[in-house]
Formats: C-alpha cells, sequence, structure tokens
C-alpha cells in the first residue's frame, strides 16, 4: 500500500494505471502457436532478450525439487533503487534468505524482486498463469482473499507474532473478520521544519495549532522565504496531504460509520483555512499542480518552511543538504494531532502449493529475527510490531512518526469505491483551496457515493 | 497457373494487410468492445456493460469542456505550427553560410522524444530556479523567483499557451521540412516567369507558391491534426491536465479514466476515435475545396 | 482517393533552390537572412542545451538559480553506463532497427505492386493504408494491451517491434507507393527488356531511383520507434526489456527525481539519431516530396 497510496508523479502514474486487462481464458494452443512463431522470429533477427518467460517460468519446477527439500518461491517489491543498486531489494532478501537457510538446511528461500510499477501487473499474470508464489510482499493483499488464493493468517503465523502486531494495523488485514494479510512495514507522517528558517523568522517552536501556524508563516513569509509552508496538492499526493489537513480538524474521507463525508462542515472549514493560507501567499504557489517531489526538493533546498514528510524524506532532506530541521507533531486546529496518515504493506501466503508449515517457519523467522529491523533501517520504513516500535525509539527524528504509528488513521482503502475516488480527489481537490472548497468536497462526495 | 496469378497481389501486399490487421485493426476491435463491458480495476471482466460506459463518460461533470478544449488545442496547434512552417521553410530555403548547420539545429526537437521534451519545458518553468522563469527575472517580468507569478503552469489561463507553444515547438521540423521538400519541387522557371510579369514578392508567393505547396502543405497539417489530437506527453508531463481537468484534451482524461475504469476509458478512446475521424474528413473535405476554388 | 507524386524524383531540379535568393542579391539580405535563421536554430536547440547543462550539474545543486553548472559533473554522464541503460540502450537498438527493417520488408513489395499493378482491391488497400495513418498507438493502448495479453507477448522486444512497424507502416507505403508511381514505367521495362529479368529491373533501376523514398520512411520509421515511450510503457514491465525511453523513468523516483541523470540519459539517447539525421538530411528533403496526395 505504501506505494500505490503514495502515488508516484507525472509518467510514473503511467505505469500504474495500465493495469492488466486479465483474461481468464486463454488459449494455450493460441499462445504456443504466437510464441513459436515469435521465436523463430527473433531467432532470426538475433534477439538475445528472452521476455518475460524468463521470469515467470521458473515457477513450475518448484515441487521438482523432493527429498525433503522445499523451495519456497516468494515475490517481493523493491524498496531500493532498483537492481544493482546498494540497496537493492535483491541485496537486501539474498542476506535474508540466506541466513534463514542456514538455520533451516531443508527449506530454500527463492525471491524474485519486482519494482513498484510492475509487481501487480507480473503478479496478476502469475496468478492467470498458475504459476502462484508462496509468499507475496506488495501493497495490496485484499484482491486474492475473494478468489480463496490466501492462507489465513493464523495459519502461518505463530501466536507470539501476530499478538506483537500492531492491533490497528492487524484489524486492516481482516476481510470479514478473517485476517488474510500480515502488515509488513508501515510509514507515517509528521511535519517537517527548517530550524535556520524559523530562527531568521524569530519563531522559537514549531506550530501547534493552525492559528500558530499561520502566525509562524506569515513571519517565515516576512523573512523573505518564498514558501512557508509546501502545500503539495498536485496529482501525486493530494489524497495524503488533504488528509493530514482533515484529521487536524476531526474530519476524514470516512466517518465511523463507513459513511462518506468528503464535504463534511469540518472538512469544509479546513479547506477554507487552507484556502486563507494560500490566498495569503503563505503557501507553495497554486497547490492543486505542485507535487510532493517537487515541494520536498525544495524543502532540501532551504526554500520551504515546513512540510508534511516521512521517515523516508530524512535521507532526502539529508543528500540535499539541509542539515539543521527537525520534526514535530503536525499542527491540528486546536492542538498537535494524536493520530497520523498510516500506511503499509503486506506480506501474504498463497494456498496453491502448500507449504504453510514452511512458510510459516519462514514468517516467524522474519519477524523474530533481526530481518525486520533491518528492513527498516535500510529503508527507513517503520515498523508494524510494538516490539519493533521499542527497538526504534532512540531515533529523535522519528520519535513523532512512532508516537502517532500505534494510534494512525488509514484511507479507506478497503472500500472497492476507494479506487475510484482517489484518483478524482487526486485530480481535483486542489481546486479546494482555489475554487469554492464546498463545492469541489461536494463533487467528490457525490463521485464517492455513485461511485461503484 | 491462372490460379497462380490471381494469388500474386496477396503475396505482394498480403504481409502489410495482415501487419496492419493485426497490430492496428485488432486493438482498435479489442476497444470497442472493451467499451461496452463491465471490467474491473484489475482487468477482470464482469460481463456486459451495455451503454454504461458511455452514458458514465458523457455524464462526467468536465467531459463537455474537455472536449471542447480538445478540439481548440488541435485547431491552434495545427494552426501556429503551418503558418510558422510556412515561414520558416522561406526562411530556410534561403542562401545563407552554414545552412545546413542550421537547419540540423531545427532537426532537434524531431529527434528527441516528446517526453523529454515536454519534461525540459517543465524543467524550465519551474518557478523556483527555471531558466525561463530567470530570463523573465531579469527582463522584468515578475518580480522573484517563486512566487505565483512565477508559476506558470500553475494556472489554466497561463499554462494553455504554454501547452501550445511546446506542442507546435514539437511539431514545427517536421512540417518544415516537409515544407521545405515542397519547396524544393517548384521549379526555377516559374519564378522567372512570374518575375518577368512584374509580380511582387508577396503576389508571387500568394500566388505561385503557396498554391504549389498545397499538396506537401496537405500532408503535413493532416499528419499534425492526428498527432496533435493524440499528443499526449506533453500535457501528462506538464501539468497532468491540471489544475483540477483545466489544462486536460481528450486523450489525458482516457488516461486518468484508465486507472480507475477501464470501461469508460475505452469508451473514451472510441468517443475519441470518432472525432479524429471527423477532424479528419473534415479537414480533407477542406483542402479538397481550396483546390476546386484555386 | 490516389496516391501520386508531383514530378518524378529523377527529374527534379534541385540545385536551383529558389532564385531570388541567387547572386546580385544585396549582401545584406544575406546577413540578416543568416541572422534570422541562426536565431531560429538557437531556439529550438535552447531546451537541449538547458538539457545536457542540467545534466551536468551536482545534485545538491539543482534547486540553485543558475543557469552553468557551478561544478561540471561529467560523471553523471558516465552514470548512463554504470546504471545499466546500456542494456536499454540495447533495447530501444533492436526495437528501432527490428521494426525498421519489418517496415521495409513488408512496405517495399506492398508499395511497388500497388504502385504498378491494378489488381483488385488496391483501392480498398490504399485506403486502409490511409485510415491506419490515423490511428495511434496512444488513444488505443486498452486494446493494444488486451491484444497482445492474449497473445502471451506481453514485455517482449518481439510486441513492441510489431506495434512500431504496424503503425508505422502506413506512412511507409504511402510515401514509397508514391515514388514507385513517380518512377517511369518505361526504364524498368527497358532493363527488363534487356535481360535483367522482373527482379533485376526492380532492383537495378527501380530501387536506387527510389532510395530517397526509402531512406525518408525508414527514417521515419527509425526514429518513431526509437522515441515511443506510452506502448513500450505499458507493454514492457521487466527493467531489462524496457527500451531506453521507459527505462529513463526510474530515475523519476518515487520520493526524488535525479534529474541530471534523467537529462544525462536523455541526451545520450538523442545523440545518435541527431547525428544519423543529420547524414541523411538532404535524402529525407527529398523523400518528403512524394508523399502528397493529391
Amino acid at each position: 500500500m505504501l506505494v500505490r497510496l503514495i502515488p508516484q508523479g507525472g509518467v510514473r502514474q503511467l505505469v500504474r494505471t495500465s493495469d492488466p486487462p486479465d483474461e481468464k481464458a486463454v488459449s494455450p494452443v493460441n499462445m504456443k502457436l504466437v510464441g513459436g512463431a515469435a521465436l523463430g522470429l527473433a531467432a532470426m533477427l538475433v534477439l538475445s532478450s528472452c521476455g518475460s518467460g524468463g521470469s515467470g517460468g521458473s515457477g513450475g519446477d518448484d515441487k521438482a525439487s523432493g527429498g525433503g527439500q522445499v523451495t519456497l518461491k516468494m515475490v517481493a517489491a523493491d524498496y531500493g533503487d532498483g537492481p544493482g543498486k546498494p540497496n537493492s531489494g535483491e541485496t537486501f532478501w539474498k542476506g535474508v534468505t540466506d541466513e534463514f537457510t542456514k538455520a533451516n538446511p531443508n527449506i530454500k528461500v527463492d525471491v524474485q524482486v519486482i519494482n513498484w510499477n510492475d509487481i501487480d501487473k507480473q503478479v496478476a499474470t502469475m496468478v492467470q498463469n498458475g504459476q502462484v508464489p508462496d509468499i507475496l510482499q506488495t501493497g495490496d493483499y485484499s484482491g486474492f482473499v475473494k478468489d480463496q488464493l490466501l492462507y489465513k493468517v493464523d495459519e502461518v503465523l505463530s501466536p507470539n507474532v501476530s499478538g506483537d502486531m500492531l492491533q490497528k494495523f492487524a484489524e486492516f488485514g481482516k476481510v470479514d473478520g478473517t485476517a488474510y494479510g500480515i502488515p509488513f512495514v508501515s510509514s507515517a507522517r509528521a511535519l517537517f521544519y527548517n530550524k535556520d528558517l524559523f530562527e531568521k523568522a524569530g519563531i522559537a517552536e514549531p506550530p501547534k495549532t493552525w492559528d500558530e501556524l499561520k502566525a509562524d508563516a506569515e513571519k517565515l513569509k516576512k523573512a523573505g522565504v518564498t514558501q512557508p509552508f509546501g502545500l503539495p496538492l498536485g496529482q501525486e499526493e493530494a489524497q495524503g496531504e488533504s488528509f493530514l489537513w482533515m484529521l487536524g480538524n476531526g474530519g476524514g474521507y470516512k466517518d465511523a460509520s463507513g459513511k462518506w463525508t468528503i464535504n463534511s462542515p469540518q472538512n469544509v472549514e479546513t479547506f477554507t483555512y487552507m484556502k486563507g493560507l494560500v490566498d495569503a501567499g503563505l503557501t507553495t504557489p497554486n497547490p492543486g499542480t505542485k507535487d510532493r517531489k517537487t515541494v520536498w526538493e525544495d524543502f532540501g533546498a532551504g526554500k520551504v518552511g515546513m512540510v508534511n514528510g516521512g521517515p523516508m524524506s530524512i535521507p532526502i532532506f539529508d543528500a540535499a543538504g539541509l542539515k539543521n530541521y527537525g520534526v514535530a507533531p503536525i499542527p491540528g486546529k486546536t492542538g498537535p494531532l494524536d493520530t497520523t496518515l498510516g500506511v503499509m504493506d503486506w506480506i501474504m501466503a498463497f494456498n496453491k502449493n502448500g507449504h504453510a508449515a514452511e512458510i510459516k517457519k519462514f514468517f516467524d523467522f522474519f519477524y523474530t529475527g533481526d530481518a525486520a529491523q533491518k528492513i527498516s533501517d535500510t529503508y527507513k520504513l517503520l515498523p508494524v510490531t510494538n516490539g519493533g516500535i521499542k527497538k526504534l525509539e532512540g531515533d529523535e527524528k522519528l520519535k513523532p512518526f512512532l508516537d502517532a504509528l500505534p494510534n494512525a488513521s488509514f484511507y479507506p482503502f478497503q472500500d472497492p469505491k476507494w479506487a475510484e475516488v482517489n484518483p478524482a480527489i487526486k485530480q481535483t481537490i486542489g481546486g479546494a483551496v482555489k475554487d469554492d472548497p464546498a463545492k469541489v468536497l461536494g463533487e467528490l462526495q457525490k463521485t464517492a457515493e455513485s461511485a461503484g | 497457373m491462372r490460379r497462380l496469378r490471381a494469388l500474386e497481389p496477396l503475396a505482394w501486399v498480403g504481409p502489410a494487410v495482415v501487419l496492419i490487421a493485426l497490430v492496428v485493426l485488432w486493438p482498435v476491435i479489442e476497444m470497442i468492445r472493451s467499451s461496452f463491458l463491465k471490467i474491473s480495476r484489475f482487468g477482470v471482466v464482469q460481463g456486459s456493460n451495455g451503454f454504461a460506459n458511455y452514458e458514465k463518460l458523457f455524464g462526467e461533470k468536465d467531459f463537455a469542456d474537455i472536449m471542447v478544449r480538445s478540439v481548440i488545442w488541435v485547431i491552434a496547434v495545427v494552426a501556429l505550427t503551418v503558418l510558422i512552417s510556412l515561414a520558416l521553410a522561406q526562411l530556410f530555403n534561403q542562401r545563407f553560410p552554414l545552412r545546413k548547420v542550421a537547419r540540423w539545429a531545427l532537426i532537434a526537437p524531431w529527434a528527441a522524444s516528446v517526453l523529454m521534451t515536454a519534461i525540459i519545458f517543465k524543467w524550465m518553468l519551474d518557478p523556483e530556479v527555471g531558466v525561463i522563469n530567470q530570463i523573465r527575472l531579469k527582463l522584468g517580468l515578475i518580480d522573484a523567483m517563486g512566487g505565483a507569478s512565477a508559476d506558470q503552469l500553475g494556472d489554466a489561463a497561463t499554462a494553455m499557451p504554454w501547452l501550445v507553444f511546446v506542442a507546435v515547438f514539437v511539431s514545427v521540423p517536421f512540417t518544415t521540412y516537409a515544407l521545405l521538400a515542397g519547396l524544393a519541387t517548384i521549379p526555377a522557371d516559374v519564378y522567372e516567369a512570374a518575375k518577368m510579369d512584374g509580380a511582387g514578392r508577396f503576389r508571387t508567393y500568394w500566388s505561385i507558391t503557396l498554391p504549389l505547396l498545397r499538396p506537401a502543405l496537405t500532408v503535413a497539417a493532416l499528419i499534425n491534426v492526428m498527432n496533435v489530437f493524440n499528443s499526449f506527453p506533453i500535457i501528462w508531463a506538464m501539468t497532468h491536465g491540471q489544475p483540477g481537468y483545466s489544462t486536460a484534451t481528450s486523450t489525458i482524461l482516457m488516461f486518468i479514466l484508465k486507472g480507475s475504469n477501464i470501461g469508460e476509458s475505452a469508451a473514451m478512446s472510441v468517443v475519441n476515435f470518432g472525432m479524429v475521424i471527423i477532424l479528419t474528413a473534415i479537414f480533407l473535405k477542406v483542402s479538397r475545396w481550396n483546390k476546386e476554388v484555386a | 482517393m490516389t496516391v501520386n507524386t508531383m514530378r518524378p524524383p529523377a527529374t527534379r531540379p534541385r540545385q536551383h533552390v529558389r532564385p531570388v535568393a541567387r547572386r546580385g542579391m544585396p549582401r545584406l539580405k544575406t546577413v540578416v537572412v543568416a541572422a534570422a535563421a541562426y536565431v531560429v536554430a538557437l531556439i529550438f536547440l535552447f531546451p537541449y542545451v538547458v538539457m545536457l547543462l542540467t545534466s551536468l550539474r551536482a545534485q545538491d545543486s539543482l534547486r540553485e538559480v543558475t543557469f552553468w553548472p557551478k561544478e561540471w559533473v561529467w560523471s553523471n554522464l558516465a552514470n548512463f553506463w554504470s546504471s545499466g541503460l546500456a542494456g536499454n540502450l540495447w533495447v530501444t537498438l533492436k526495437v528501432a532497427g527490428g521494426s525498421t527493417l519489418l517496415v521495409l520488408l513488408v512496405a517495399l513489395p506492398a508499395a511497388y505492386y500497388s504502385a504498378r499493378h491494378h489488381f483488385r482491391g488496391r483501392t480498398a488497400f490504399l485506403i486502409l493504408v490511409l485510415v491506419t495513418q490515423m490511428f495511434q498507438p496512444t488513444a488505443m493502448l486498452v486494446g493494444i494491451y488486451r491484444e497482445f495479453f492474449q497473445f502471451g507477448l506481453v514485455d517482449s522486444t518481439w510486441s513492441l517491434i510489431l506495434v512500431n512497424a504496424g503503425f508505422n507502416l502506413a506512412f511507409a507505403v504511402w510515401i514509397l507507393n508514391a515514388y514507385f508511381a513517380s518512377i517511369p514505367r518505361e526504364l524498368e521495362e527497358a532493363a527488363f527488356i534487356d535481360g535483367n529479368g522482373r527482379f533485376g529491373a526492380l532492383f537495378r533501376i527501380t530501387l536506387p531511383l527510389a532510395m530517397p523514398g526509402v531512406i525518408t520512411a525508414l527514417i521515419f520509421t527509425f526514429i518513431a520507434a526509437w522515441n515511443e515511450f506510452v506502448v513500450a510503457l505499458t507493454l514492457t514491465t521487466t527493467p531489462e526489456n524496457q527500451p531506453l525511453t521507459v527505462a529513463l523513468n526510474s530515475f523519476i523516483g518515487q520520493y526524488q527525481v535525479d534529474w541530471q541523470n534523467l537529462f544525462a540519459g536523455s541526451v545520450i539517447a538523442t545523440i545518435p539519431v541527431i547525428i544519423l539525421f543529420a547524414l541523411i538530411e538532404r535524402k529525407v528533403v527529398g523523400g518528403l516530396t512524394a508523399g502528397s496526395i493529391k
């Protein structure tokens, strides 16, 4: 979910939007014929690439390895910078699986790492071709539940591990009361502020309330900061930024009973307040067209006073050369948020190859050993277990995130309508700080109520 | 033997027909079919959907605006492209030192990918550090970097002209080259004759060059109409159709829909097709009418 | 709908371009023309110069207001090779080369035969070609993906070759047909009578005469396939199978953009095309002339 819900900007978005039309019945004859023709022609042209056959084909011989030896096939998303990079998923998982096989000599784990843009498409293809992996780690699990492809969590995870999971997170792994998805890693948001600019503007502390925020932004503006508050409400991340603001006024996309409340009075009030900031020139200009990446770049370059960010922005700001910044809870209307936007990714086990016992060993190994800790360290992702949070508590910059994590709020991603509402929010919610907030939010509410 | 002869055209033309049928016509049919299906976000066909996809599409709040904008976009870009290319073709057809090198420079936007050209323009228009804004600052057109006045792509009123500019920018090289090719076919004696008749330069251009350029012009403009209507990376990379949908064209809407509703997206594609065919037909009609009058 | 040419290319008066600008004109005019042309050339080069300069900047200096890099980081260009993009460049080369080859193999016979022979279905074929010209892959991604998925050809170089060849075939047939039609049949028949045989005549006489047309068709296909982005983005999934246009997007990360590497890659991707184009620029101008409809 981390990536699917924190969408990428610009051209990247394209890939996500081209979801695979999955045709159930692919005639094998057809495929063979065309495949054969293609192979011949490819050979003729001395084409050396092997296409997708290479990645999908290896799944077939899993069961051939007999004699008590079991090979688990795992597909995982890449949190690193891609193949060949020092933090690539391949490198990370190789370390984990090597250690696991050392401890369990008769279980081997083959990990195929796929980047976030492609993993959904690839997995869909695998499922359709019957080459289902044993373990999948990606952004969503719910799509597989309906087709009864997954093991229940209690079949593949020891009670002591599942008991340590953050309760609010584990709840979201359930469909109709039964848990299928295991939270894998999470992320959260907090307010980043540039201490140098704050000092220059004569501000002692980060703001806690909206009034303070506005006053501070005005001071920053006077001190010559072009973007006192970085506000990305463009298509890349509008749904996240908006949600953080809604939370600050007790609002959200849905209420406790599960009804859509996009145009609730609280939300309208929230956006009216934001519009005031925008009109006064206290934010990024034209927020409805600005992507988070750009605003973060500007924050890293010292052009932005405050911005909402996550643990993943720490290395980015560091690399941009920004040294003196602080992290604080996000200000709300009357006080700092005790919650935050939480996002999480999942790991799940497929039941087709019947390796429940081996999978259980691997999962327990992953969560109880230092692998889960290592993934947090390597990629600045947050843990999903109480034990994991305890281990990170010493980190001052992570503290605001960890404090808010157990009480995190989530997008209504389990509602199938979210898939249609989310793109609409990304495209149009920026208009709520430019035109009439009630009208823009009302349109989105209509979309949410009618979608489906 | 005679039967063999009858099959002869098939051997020569057949492969081309097969390739077109396979790669171009099949997807068209597939797409039209999809526009009547209910397809899940992950691509699973959930049965027929009748005209619901179309109804939903036509019911989108911004649909009418987007269609009007698409047509204006095509007309504006093609018209500007043709006008500028006519002038540039004239200019680059003159003799001057290093003409060849200058012509090579003209190639750059054609050789580079449109997407990258769009991305570099967005980069140059960045409100905080963009080089175009640096120039505007030096010229006194804006007071400071970073403010709303430096944010040209943030508002539809200023973003749209820039999008048109970039679209024209990438279309001009091909069009200019086509027109240069056309100019090269005009025999010198035609001009000599016009000169003898005492025709002025403008008159010569209007009554001799332009009519003789007509075929090249028609081809170039036609290809532009089809390219521009479907041109997608420029708007996608520079504004993503934002703010809201206020800089989106029908192709952009199709792409946004593709993420949430494949059937509706297919319906948008089909409507898009209809538009291209109508525009092309009108264009061909108009250009033929021109010919009859001339 | 007849496809025709304005003038046989063999007799094209290429040497005198426009008599107006010939000797005897005041030198001032040449200066003005040259200056204007250079300015235009600079405008068209400018974005790509910015691209190059940005690609040489250090990552942490990208948000500084400056035109010239403060320190020249040449290693950004070298990063291209170390980041494994060379493999993607190879894919691009295979796709562009493969589809150009395929277009040549399929379009040449079809264009030649339909220019020389009146067979049943000829008009239908030429209309099919013209209509295909209107179809852009961008507008039919849904259909293309679904088709190739059914073939099991998603994520293969071969699918990209097919699509690029299919969508560029129309233009190639169009241009080549006009070219062949413009070559006097008598020339070929004379060679035939001389005992060259039908294919001998075709290869010795007709094809060399049609060379500018062939080259134009090829270069168009090659550039279009080289820069094609949207279809490749949809049809390829594994990084090794992606052509450069798509692979470059790996620099547009989830949380940040490696502008300098992105632009360095684009520069590297564009240079070969510009060189190629510059080499055959004159032939392209010649070749375009023929492709005009009457």
